[in-house]
């Protein structure tokens, strides 16, 4: 069975200045995979996802969503970034808007709702993080996990077909992670595609169908987490996942 | 008692200067806010052209004393568009405050971290759409406080255009003085008048601060 890839990324390159940090990345992922980015720091793991939603574009290569090269002259890229979804590491909730307010505010400006459709999307897509409780409180009233699990309610408003999670819990105390996480796993039992950078090893192990290894802006190795962390191929992935591995079990 | 009633006399001739300041000074804020909010946003977001137009007029217009402004548009431009000396007076102000407001609303909008446009551009917001239901109101929020500052220089500077001849507060003040002999109850009129403008414009903008404040 084959299915079209949800997302095609062809030799991506980018350079900020005389630095690259992507060098020629390739990746293809199918619809509902869950995909586990992993990689040291500087490996471009953040510029490449900010590369797939055009945040930042890539100096040189292609990216399709679907059908369409979104990196093609011509694009609209805030169309295209309305489909992929994208969670930061620090949160980045827009701070004069309630959690309502934030989920509201894309479906009302960019999605063109009214009022009352916005609303009503949005009190579902808190539902959906479990924060219906907390809708009329502050960014600043809310506990990290809880300002990250709006944030991904806020992404979901825009109904995206795909998204991207940049270290959703490295900004989190430990025993916040765990909420977070659940979304995302409830997510990925809803079928959604995900792209997660995230050394949550845990998270990897149940949830992801392919953890790919990256270092210095390329694939070293890709596989299915039983794979990966059983039995890789490459000695720099498995001095690599140990080392993530025994961090995460040392707490 | 003599001194009283001709502190309510002169009062009552001087307080028909009042909506005269507070129309200059509401006049002059509003010019200033649209210059100060458009001069800021194309400083900080404009491409290399308009952040130098911006940057110019923002350096030019504080680097020169207000009355020499008020005159330029008094006596040269009002020359050429007809012009009333309350507009000319109030319109100069405005320009000149817009100057110092494009330096508090820079300030906010730099203020305003980047993630902010990152997540609203990342839900599909165009940059314009990011600025103005994002950041603005942020920044508009984080700039109350030196805004209000700015809304009492204003309001004292208001008394300058009584150089073109509009019958302001200071003005009326001026005319009784020079009528009465009696300068000391004309000016302490005038004197009161501000005093009590300016602690209710600062009572006000404080409400509306602690009303919008960002809880960061």
């Amino acid at each position: 069975m084959t299915t079209d890839p949800i997302l095609r990324i062809e030799d991506v390159h980018k350079s900020f200045g005389a630095t690259q940090v992507l060098k020629g990345f390739s990746l293809t992922i199918q619809p509902q995979e869950v995909l586990v980015l992993v990689g040291p720091s500087g490996s471009g793991k953040s510029t490449l996802l900010r590369c797939i939603n055009l945040l930042s574009p890539p100096t040189s290569g292609k990216i399709w969503l679907e059908a369409e090269e979104i990196t093609a002259p011509g694009v609209n890229q805030d169309r295209v970034r309305q489909r992929i979804g994208m969670v930061f590491q620090d949160f980045n909730l827009f701070t004069h808007l309630t959690a309502l307010g934030n989920v509201m505010i894309g479906l009302s400006k960019v999605r063109k709702m009214s009022k009352k459709e916005a609303h009503d999307l949005a009190m579902l897509e808190l539902e959906r993080v479990g924060l219906v409780e907390r809708a009329d409180h502050y960014p600043a009233q809310l506990s990290g996990g809880q300002k990250q699990r709006v944030a991904i309610a806020r992404a979901l408003g825009m109904d995206p077909h795909i998204m991207l999670f940049d270290e959703p819990t490295s900004a989190l105390d430990p025993e916040l992670t765990g909420e977070v996480l659940e979304v995302m796993q409830q997510l990925a039992v809803e079928g959604m595609t995900m792209i997660v950078v995230s050394h949550e090893m845990g998270f990897a192990r149940q949830v992801a169908s392919r953890i790919v290894f990256m270092e210095g802006g390329v694939v070293v190795e890709q596989g299915p987490p039983q794979q990966m962390f059983d039995n890789p191929v490459h000695e720099r992935t498995r001095a690599f996942l140990r080392k993530i591995t025994d961090m995460d079990s040392g707490d | 008692m003599e001194f009283v009633q001709d502190l309510t006399t002169t009062l009552n001739f001087i307080v028909q200067g009042l909506w005269v300041t507070i129309g200059v000074t509401l006049v002059a804020l509003t010019v200033g806010l649209v210059f100060g909010l458009v001069t800021a946003i194309l400083r900080v977001y404009g491409n290399a052209f308009f952040r130098q137009v911006a940057t110019v007029y923002s350096v030019i217009v504080r680097a020169v004393p207000v009355i020499v402004i008020i005159f330029i548009l008094y006596f040269v431009i009002a020359r050429i568009v007809n012009l009333s000396p309350f507009l000319a007076g109030s319109l100069a102000l405005g320009f000149a405050s817009g100057a110092y407001q494009t330096e508090i609303f820079r300030g906010a909008l730099q203020a305003v971290p980047p993630g902010q446009m990152t997540a609203a551009r990342a839900i599909g917001m165009s940059r314009i759409q990011a600025i103005r239901s994002i950041i603005l109101p942020q920044a508009v929020r984080l700039a109350l406080p030196a805004w209000g500052n700015e809304a009492t220089l204003v309001l004292k500077d208001s008394t300058l255009v009584f150089v073109v001849g509009v019958p302001e507060i200071l003005r009326r003040a001026q005319q009784v003085s020079a009528r009465t002999l009696e300068p000391f109850v004309a000016f302490a009129a005038a004197l009161l008048l501000y005093l009590v403008l300016t602690l209710l414009t600062t009572q006000v903008l404080q409400w509306i601060e602690r009303r919008y404040r960002l809880q960061l």
